[in-house]
């Protein structure tokens, strides 16, 4: 039943691994601190859809309100880059606690529903009060200022902050699915009239995986605006929730590391084809095609049946597509 | 049956579970009318009637999963009429499923250990505390696993055990809450010869330090290890008493001959 590839210890090494590979495979700095800048919305995007049974399309309100943090207050204010990311945080959970807190009265459809009007109303928000957030143009040069002396100007040593941001809250993350929260996350996926007949008041319960969820988002938001040097508008459109829940889903929701190769899968994919066709995002179609009819667990899924191959014991078929398992169980004393 | 029983739980004649002209309503249908109902502490309670008595409604209406829509119901003397369902599992009332409702893809020591952190959820809402953390959770968790027999199977996830041992965890995660009243829907429901035997024991076993309101189709288990019955029809209460005093009751025998009293009855 221990199945080596359900250890979290492997999937934060696999991170702490994919954090020193990218500088080695890729000559872009740029390119390298967006892997892991969406890698951790996608991340925060899985402890809702793979967690928690959730389908939100409102992650991009938060990673669009984390970029109006950290073009506001580094345009207008001297706060230090630390201090705006922890107003980001706080800003994310907040927002992503009222949010999650009116959509979670519904289930299925009409939550799915309530999250994308929730994602127009906040784009829209942010498209009429132009004078707080430049309207169409966005917030132009926010800066990107240096650390207790040391410029974060040059890509690679900004991929070095963003790095270290990223390893702490990824571990974070994982130390909240491996919680008894995180489990009883689980739970509601599973079931959640038995979680509420067994004691667990539901609603909390996923008010608090948003507002995590939410926080974490925001954060990402923050650093991708001072990663491009704009908090645009398009980072709170709809099309932001959508492209951080393909990504999820191309990554596989098993484990908080599928995030990360679902985000690198996207980003890189879209690096290399953009070069070749413009109209690369079709070929995406049908790669999402092939995922959704195929490779229900993602490229995680596929890095399971290679193991699976290669040691000769066979993926449980019983398990559930697309899931989050607990981490393998040792046996309680 | 067990008449000397009774006098001696005299001192508790006050009921640990008890509701009053209670109603329930699905839309304009009535599904419960005007039970009343008395469960003593540390008693076994059956609730028996045909299907579309009630009676998991009225098992609904205990545990608050449905509203109340006329009268009360009190547990140990005070009114949890309108007090969520999740609170009322921290008051003492647990309940099982008819319909096997389990956690399937975790496993089944996690099954009973969510049962038993239950108790206390919010302690589970801290995202920073792991489970060794909760070792009183664990440690009911590993309990009920041996009480279950179920200790062989404790990492398999839920949804791949057998039928008969899927019911046993559906009854566990009821026990695992520790419950003052314990009310367990159809606890053999589809289960075969031995698993019921089994089944029937644990019930008994539970009415020593629990209080049990179970309903039931298997007459010879109501018969056997009652102390009180309820016999239910449309949405009322037909007849309450001892199992005895049931049995030979006429409109129960009117009511029922030929249509679910079979077998040990005659």
């Amino acid at each position: 039943m221990i199945r080596i590839l359900d250890r979290p210890l492997l999937h934060f090494g696999l991170a702490a691994a994919t954090v020193l590979a990218l500088p080695l495979l890729l000559r872009s700095g740029t390119l390298a601190s967006e892997i892991l800048i969406y890698a951790l919305a996608v991340a925060a995007c899985n402890l809702l859809l793979g967690y928690t049974g959730l389908l939100s399309f409102g992650q991009g309100i938060f990673f669009g309100l984390g970029s109006y943090v950290a073009g506001l207050l580094l345009l207008r204010t001297p706060l230090p880059v630390p201090a705006m990311l922890i107003v980001a945080l706080l800003a994310g959970a907040a927002t992503a606690a009222a949010v999650g807190w009116l959509s979670i009265r519904r289930q299925g459809v009409y939550f799915v529903m309530l999250t994308l009007a929730f994602s127009q109303m906040f784009y829209f928000l942010a498209y009429t009060f132009s004078g707080l957030t430049g309207g169409d143009n966005g917030l132009l040069d926010v800066p990107r200022p240096a650390l207790a002396g040391v410029p974060l100007s040059d890509p690679w040593s900004y991929y070095a902050y963003v790095a270290v941001l990223f390893l702490g809250l990824f571990a974070a993350l994982q130390r909240v699915a491996l919680s008894t929260f995180g489990r009883t996350l689980l739970a509601i996926r599973d079931n959640e009239a038995r979680a509420r007949a067994i004691g667990f008041p539901v609603r909390a319960f996923k008010v608090a995986a948003f507002a995590i969820s939410g926080a974490v988002t925001a954060v990402a938001g923050a650093l991708h605006a001072m990663l491009i040097g704009v908090a645009p508008l398009s980072n709170i459109e709809y099309h932001t929730s959508e492209t951080l829940l393909i990504m999820t889903i191309i990554g596989g929701s098993a484990n908080l590391f599928a995030s990360v190769l679902g985000a690198a899968a996207y980003l890189v994919a879209g690096d290399l084809l953009s070069a070749i066709w413009p109209r690369w995002l079709l070929l995406l179609g049908l790669i999402l095609i092939v995922i959704a009819l195929f490779l229900q667990r993602g490229l995680w899924g596929l890095i399971e049946r290679a193991t699976a191959l290669v040691s000769r014991r066979p993926v449980s078929e019983d398990s559930a597509p697309d899931r989050p398992a607990l981490p393998a169980e040792e046996p309680q004393p | 049956m067990s008449a000397p029983a009774s006098t001696s739980r005299a001192p508790h004649a006050d009921p640990l579970l008890a509701t009053e002209a209670l109603g329930v309503r699905y839309g304009s249908f009535v599904a419960l009318k005007d039970v009343t109902l008395r469960v003593r502490a540390n008693s076994v309670h059956a609730i028996i009637g045909p299907n579309g008595a009630g009676k998991t409604t009225l098992f609904h209406a205990l545990t608050g999963r449905v509203r109340a829509a006329t009268g009360r119901i009190t547990l140990a003397g005070r009114d949890i009429t309108r007090v969520p369902d999740d609170d009322r599992v921290r008051l003492g009332l647990a309940r099982s499923f008819q319909v096997t409702s389990l956690f399937a893809t975790l496993s089944v020591r996690e099954n009973l250990r969510l049962a038993a952190q239950g108790r206390t959820p919010w302690q589970a809402l801290a995202p920073w505390r792991g489970v060794t953390g909760g070792t009183t959770a664990l440690a009911t968790a590993e309990e009920m696993l041996e009480r279950l027999d179920l200790t062989r199977v404790a990492l398999r996830p839920a949804g791949e055990m057998s039928h008969g041992q899927q019911r046993r965890l559906e009854v566990g995660m009821a026990m695992a809450a520790r419950p003052r009243v314990i009310l367990l829907d159809e606890p053999t429901s589809g289960m075969g010869t031995d698993d019921i035997g089994t089944m029937t024991a644990l019930i008994r076993d539970l009415g020593r330090d629990h209080t049990v309101l179970f309903i039931e189709h298997n007459m010879g288990i109501v018969m056997n290890i009652s102390d009180t019955v309820t016999v239910m029809r449309a949405g009322e209460v037909l007849v309450e008493g001892e199992p005895s005093a049931v049995r030979d009751d006429p409109e129960v025998r009117r009511a029922y001959l030929g249509n679910m009293i079979t077998g040990d009855l005659r």
